[in-house]
């Protein structure tokens, strides 16, 4: 059926902005921290996982593994060489800001090159990889096992991650951050430990992101980050910036609209889609969906 | 021998002018606080803008720059009205959408904006000394405000909202204003840009130009024209001075923009400054009969604006 | 007793002295909280009035409600005879009114004099030289001048303060205004401060004192009102303020010592 097909290939969009968005919408609600290099991050771990599939023909639960490893590690690293240093030089909350976003965008140029340089600019795919795509037909609509993948692991990890939110102390204690820094730290909340491993999360479901968007899309180019980024950044706005439950709807309107400029015009303004929605809504509604009137971040 | 460096380097000199420009768009609002990368969409109207009115309606060049440059001013005047609301980060990031928007229009735009290709053959009077004049003329207007009164208007506002009101300061009025400003600048650098490269395209438009922006005023500052200055020269002219270190040039860069990031906040001209102060404060201590009591000093007495309760 | 809108003068026969500010049934309510509720003063010209209050009792959002910075959500305020109520905060200053901050706040990366400067530099931009003559008797009257060239962050935070009070005292306010300008001072620090104020008085200048250091305030003040969460519950000369045994529940046997 024509609709199923459709809505599936807007709920795989949309769970692979969600993986991608989710570290960075965490960080961001939890420690204000906006990772403007995170696409960079997304983008080298599924480089990271190409260089090991180069070597050995490896299944795809090991490539996904590595690159989660690899966006972590990597996270981490830009968090204690640039981040946490610009946070604690800074004057105040409004400074740091723009420093960060500012330090994110010329971590993400590291990355890039590296990538560039190696790949001399080519895309870059998995197909060394042991993973084959099957396709399973239920009266005349059609998935992939990669489809379904992305889309448990994708959505699963939305609603789970919410979840933990919600009920877990962890998950209070980041929420606590957020909302203010010192109450948390005194009542015990640490918050470097915390923040490295917001980072190292974030990180993680990066590299996860990146994997299995290469295995979609059969390859990645070492520019490939920048856009997810923005897009992310769209979806984030308009679901309310810290919620989950907002940026589930976030990544739902993004990738419905990308897929119906696609089916209903050129393809050329896939793209300005997140640019237009993201105008749209921070001119009508910069809390977003669920996001408090309020506007914390400023 | 100078005009033979003239010369030789004239693409560079046009470029460093143009981005300087385009720097100023971005610097102006930045100095009240208004965080806005619509300067590259400013620009997107004044380059493709002149294009379109020289190349496909036989406009005389001239008359399109000023033309263009004005549409963009009021067009940054409507934005600022619509998104006078939104407050740093998130004002931000409506400009860069703002911005990209004109790039996807570039690319999409058919005949019109010449799609990927994009705009050429823009053969015209204007040459670089012509676009030098412009700058200087700017340059002195710039300079003007920040020095006395309104300098120190412009920082409160930038500073302290709620105190700059409290001392008689329009900060809305100001912050309005700048939008307008902004948006002549940009889209100037956008009209020379087109006028002196002869093209225009949509990677001329696109984001590694809110990269450039956002890079010289990380090097250069928030705060003086002397630092946008200085931050063009720096990103035009160091791939030149990099030659030798070639394909590193893009890591040099990337590694040159945290650091400065992390510990030069205020870029270089805050460095300049700090200096000037503790120059200005050691003269005053020379001349002794008025310094003032130990006790009188941060630090000293063990307090400081942390220990306030 | 007469009361009309706008500008003109209200005939206010509830004092015997043409107060220099007026609030009448000033209110101030966030989404539910009362900061300030039902608050009617009128200060007395040339005196030291202070407003003595725990913290929290909303001394420092009725003071926002002064100036401007916050809007009433009842009430009224009217300087020198006229309703200001709905005036922008930016008009306040040119009113006569002057104010210093709880936390102190000066530009940092610019120098006391030009801080100083700042005051004047809106309302006194076509008269250079009044404005220069503003600066440096603000300048004498806050024994500033030998730290002129210095930036707020390398000073102690006493000096820091009175520069914010000469910041204050530069536009020539007909009211000064200061919130809890003797915070995190020593003692010696804290009696130049009330000396300062007590000079201050002798020209004439009416004042509005917020503290909750009630032994600066019974010193320093010539009528006191007393605040508790968000209501007046005294006022009078310091000493039957200070024996006024609502005040006293108000805190709580901790009185005399407050300073943290």
């Amino acid at each position: 059926m024509e609709i199923l097909q459709i809505l599936t290939t807007v709920a795989v969009s949309a769970a692979i902005y969600l993986l991608f968005a989710l570290g960075m919408s965490i960080v961001w609600g939890t420690m204000a921290i906006l990772n403007f290099a995170h696409g960079s991050i997304f983008m080298f771990a599924a480089f990271v996982g190409y260089l090991a599939v180069k070597q050995v023909a490896l299944p795809l639960v090991a490539v996904v593994l590595i690159a989660m490893i690899a966006g972590a590690l990597l996270s981490v690293l830009m968090q204690i060489l640039a981040f946490e240093p610009i946070m604690r030089k800074a004057k105040n909350a409004h400074a740091a800001e723009l420093q960060l976003v500012i330090g994110g965008i010329g971590l993400s140029a590291l990355p890039i090159f590296v990538a560039q340089r190696a790949t001399l600019s080519n895309p870059f795919g998995y197909l060394q990889s042991t993973f084959t795509t099957e396709y399973y037909d239920i009266g005349g609509w059609s998935i992939s096992n990669l489809e379904i993948i992305i889309l448990v692991v994708g959505w699963g990890l939305g609603i789970g991650t919410a979840i933990f939110l919600r009920r877990s102390r962890q998950g209070l204690a980041l929420r606590s951050l957020g909302v203010d820094p010192e109450v948390a730290s005194l009542m015990g909340v640490d918050r470097t430990k915390m923040a490295l491993s917001g980072m190292a999360f974030a990180g993680a479901l990066a590299g996860l992101a990146g994997a299995l968007t290469t295995f979609y899309l059969s390859s990645l180019t070492p520019e490939s980050g920048n856009y997810i980024l923005l897009k992310a950044f769209a979806a984030i706005i308009l679901g309310g910036v810290g919620s989950v439950a907002g940026l589930m709807i976030g990544v739902t309107v993004l990738a419905g609209s990308e897929t119906a400029v696609i089916l209903f015009s050129s393809g050329g303004w896939v793209n300005a889609v997140a640019f237009g929605l993201l105008f749209l809504i921070l001119v009508i509604r910069p809390q977003g969906v669920l996001g408090k009137k309020e506007v914390r971040r400023t | 021998m100078i005009s033979q460096w003239f010369a030789m380097n004239s693409v560079l000199i046009d470029q460093t002018l143009v981005v300087f420009l385009l720097a100023l768009s971005i610097q102006i609002p930045l100095r009240l606080g208004v965080i806005s990368f619509a300067g590259i969409g400013y620009f997107a109207i004044g380059g493709y803008g002149t294009g379109i009115l020289v190349l496909q309606q036989g406009w005389n060049n001239v008359a399109a720059i000023i033309v263009c440059s004005i549409v963009a001013a009021i067009v940054a005047t409507l934005l600022g009205f619509i998104i006078a609301h939104l407050n740093g980060l998130y004002l931000g990031m409506a400009t860069v959408s703002f911005s990209l928007l004109f790039s996807a229009i570039a690319i999409n735009g058919g005949s019109l904006t010449g799609g990927a290709v994009g705009l050429y053959g823009l053969i015209g009077p204007i040459e670089t000394w012509h676009v030098a004049l412009v700058t200087v003329v700017i340059v002195v207007l710039v300079y003007l405000s920040e020095r006395g009164r309104i300098s120190r208007r412009i920082d409160a506002a930038k500073e302290d909202t709620q105190l700059a009101s409290a001392l008689g300061i329009n900060v809305i009025r100001m912050r309005r204003m700048s939008f307008p400003i902004s948006g002549a600048l940009g889209g100037l650098a956008g009209a020379f840009s087109i006028s002196l490269k002869t093209t225009i395209h949509p990677e001329s438009i696109n984001f590694s130009l809110v990269i450039l922006a956002l890079t010289i005023i990380i090097i250069g500052g928030q705060a003086s024209w002397v630092g946008a200055l200085f931050g063009s020269l720096f990103f035009v002219w160091l791939p030149e001075a990099l030659e030798f270190v070639g394909d590193f040039e893009a890591i040099v860069y990337g590694i040159v923009v945290v650091v400065a990031a992390v510990y030069l906040p205020g870029g270089v001209v805050v460095v300049y400054k700090d200096w000037k102060h503790r120059r200005q404060v050691k003269r005053f201590l020379a001349q002794a009969p008025d310094a003032p009591p130990r006790d009188e000093l941060a630090g000293v007495s063990g307090r400081s604006k942390d220990d306030a309760s | 007793m007469t009361v009309s809108q706008g500008d003109s003068v209200t005939s206010t026969s509830t004092y015997d002295y043409e107060p220099v500010l007026e609030g009448r049934d000033v209110s101030i309510h966030y989404g539910g909280v009362k900061a300030v509720e039902g608050m009617t003063f009128g200060l007395r010209p040339g005196v030291i009035s202070g407003i003595l209050g725990p913290n929290g009792s909303g001394k420092t959002t009725l003071l926002g409600g002064i100036t401007r910075m916050v809007n009433l959500t009842r009430g009224s305020v009217s300087f020198l005879g006229r309703d200001y109520t709905n005036v922008p905060a930016r008009d306040v200053i040119r009113l006569g009114m002057g104010r210093t901050y709880q936390t102190v706040r000066l530009l940092p990366d610019r120098t006391v004099r030009e801080n100083i400067l700042l005051a004047t530099d809106v309302i006194l931009k076509d008269d250079p030289d009044r404005a220069a003559a503003q600066v440096e008797r603000a300048i004498e009257l806050t024994d500033v001048k030998n730290v002129q060239v210095f930036r707020p962050g390398e000073l102690s935070y006493g000096v820091q303060r009175r520069v914010e009070i000469a910041r204050a005292l530069a536009s020539d306010p007909k009211l000064l205004l200061l919130d809890e300008p003797t915070a995190g001072m020593n003692k010696s620090e804290r009696s130049s401060v009330a000396g300062l104020l007590a000079e201050l008085r002798s020209e004439g200048l009416t004042q509005l004192l917020v503290e909750h250091d009630v032994q600066m305030m019974v010193d320093t003040c010539d009528y006191l009102y007393a605040m508790n969460f968000g209501s007046l519950i005294a006022e009078g000369s310091p000493e039957d303020v200070v024996r006024n045994p609502a005040v006293q529940e108000a805190y709580l046997g901790k009185h005399g010592r407050r300073d943290a």
